[in-house]
């Protein structure tokens, strides 16, 4: 039953990633480099722009995650809270699944950009007197707009994962905290916060993973320099000297990397959950 | 003291969810936009080109947008597919190496694709997978197998396999079984399963590009141009045309499916 899944699997994605790990080590019979080595890891890792690379990637992941989990918890305890509940819960589910990233950077770029709707409204109530006195938030060492544009996608995703959770939790709890005399606020933080963490945790994960490890946000709206390593992969990949192949492998490999320590996570905070239910 | 907190809180989520649809307004008027300069709050005139131009046979753009719906359509009934029976399998039954499995079935969620991709694509080409249909099918498949088989997984462990067990007992062979019973019970699972498969393959830019080299031109490869060139009122109607498919296609899925196997929720309580 499990076979043709798994032939997928097997045969493109693991396939795959060994391939990118043979020619990290400098294995690379296409051009005749046939030597395995450490040489290639070194020169990355020890690299200016690689690193100031993987610190931009870890940077916009980090911070773009830790905002969209805070504000999507906010949201689903406020969709909880405040009781008019017609239908809005569905479409903010619906919103941001069917809007793909090279949307969300159109998003960003017609509302932020120093001529979007954001300026032309702070320029029309008279807050700035010229275009040029916005910051300019794309395409900055800062990141802001891909920060922005992720929030975007991923405030909504956290909300439902965390709001489907809430929503079946059993009221007697919060109840039976009130009459114990606690506060709306403990009541968030002692009763309701500990349930909902582990699915928090594995959603910051999924979407941490993800904005680590894609291409076309930081691609769209990223400053030329640093780059993120997804976006810096892509050009050493393309480089049309092949013997910068390998270059291009070890961040992969990197980014795979990084990837699995999230995936170890990942599990573990499922059995997190599974404690939490029984 | 409980009123003025939901009060509170009701704000919130208005603001919360204005700042969030608002974008989408924006983008709607800008793709009917003819000129509009800064630092007008409204667009001085409106017009008609983008739509136009996306119309127009010579962009080859409404063949791309075909080309792709294709595509993900392909990959939606071959993800279903070989995902029903390796759901089930990990939601019913104990075997050795369930763990692993399981954990390699989540992974492409999470490792990133542009390292999976550009290790494969040598091997893609060597193979002649590269630059074609098939190729770029079969990549696709690797980011929806993860979501796919979650749900149906889920699924599978809320209906149990009684009711399957019911019609072996009755006499029905594995297949009249499967048809019969399992696909009803099962609707509402796929009819979500294949709507997320649909919008993720949908969606997808660089595994596309990379793999289809130039040859396998979808929607998004054609939008992404304007987005970068920040072609606003161009990139704004290809991204409304962009969403409104992906919502006819889901009806269209969700139609499908329900059309087949009318019975929906007879035994799936949702």
């Amino acid at each position: 039953m499990l076979i043709p899944v798994m032939t997928v699997i097997v045969g493109i994605f693991l396939v795959g990633l060994f391939m990118a790990f043979m020619q990290s080590l400098g294995y690379f019979k296409a051009i005749g480099l046939t030597e395995i080595t450490l040489k290639y890891y070194k020169e990355v890792l020890t690299s200016q722009g690689f690193l100031a690379s993987l610190g931009f990637s870890l940077y916009i992941s980090i911070i773009s995650s830790v905002i969209a989990v805070i504000l999507g918890v906010l949201l689903a305890y406020s969709i909880l809270i405040s009781n008019r509940r017609n239908g809005i819960e569905e479409m903010i589910y619906k919103l941001p699944i069917v809007v793909p990233h090279i949307v969300a950077a159109l998003l960003v770029y017609n509302i932020l950009s120093q001529s979007g709707i954001l300026p032309r409204l702070l320029y029309s109530i008279g807050i700035i007197e010229d275009q040029s006195q916005f910051p300019s938030l794309l395409y900055d060492k800062k990141g802001i707009g891909i920060i922005i544009a992720y929030l975007w996608k991923e405030i909504p995703f956290v909300a439902m994962v965390v709001y489907t959770i809430l929503s079946n939790i059993n009221d007697k709890l919060s109840d039976v905290a009130h009459n114990l005399g606690a506060n709306n606020r403990q009541v968030f933080f002692h009763v309701l916060l500990p349930l909902i963490m582990p699915s928090v945790f594995s959603a910051f994960i999924i979407i941490f993973a993800f904005s680590f490890g894609a291409y076309e946000l930081p691609f769209l709206l990223g400053p030329t320099t640093p780059k993120a390593l997804p976006v810096k992969a892509y050009i050493e990949y393309t480089n049309p000297n092949l013997a910068n192949r390998p270059y291009a492998m070890v961040i992969n490999i990197i980014l795979t990397f990084v990837s699995l320590i999230l995936v170890w996570l990942y599990n573990k905070s499922f059995e997190l959950i599974s404690k939490y239910d029984r | 003291m409980r009123e003025n907190h939901s009060k509170i809180f009701s704000i919130i989520m208005y603001l919360m969810i204005f700042i969030l649809v608002f974008p989408l307004f924006i983008l709607i008027i800008w793709s009917f936009a003819k000129s509009w300069p800064w630092p007008d709050l409204f667009p001085k005139e409106f017009g008609l080109r983008g739509i136009k131009y996306f119309l127009d046979p010579t962009s080859k753009s409404l063949s791309a947008l075909l080309c792709s719906v294709f595509l993900s359509m392909t990959v939606t009934v071959i993800t279903l597919i070989i995902t029903i029976p390796a759901a089930k399998a990990l939601a019913l039954y104990e075997f050795k190496g369930k763990k692993i499995v399981e954990f390699l079935i989540l992974a492409p969620l999470i490792v990133s694709p542009v390292a999976v991709a550009m290790g494969i694509h040598l091997s893609f080409i060597r193979l002649g997978l590269a630059n074609t249909f098939i190729g770029v099918v079969l990549v696709h498949l690797l980011p929806c197998i993860p979501y796919s088989v979650r749900i149906l997984k889920n699924v599978f462990e809320v209906t149990g396999e009684a009711m399957e067990m019911q019609a072996r007992v009755l006499g029905a062979s594995p297949f009249q079984t499967f048809i019969n019973v399992t696909l009803p019970i099962i609707t509402p699972g796929l009819v979500s399963a294949g709507s997320l498969v649909f919008i993720v393959s949908f969606s997808q830019y660089f595994l596309t590009f990379l793999i289809g080299g130039g040859r396998i031109v979808t929607f998004p490869m054609h939008m992404f141009p304007f987005v970068q060139s920040g072609d606003r009122m161009m990139a704004s109607v290809y991204s409304v045309v962009f969403i409104i498919t992906t919502l006819i296609c889901l009806q269209i899925i969700e139609k499908l499916v329900k059309r087949y196997y009318k019975s929906g929720n007879y035994f799936f309580i949702n």
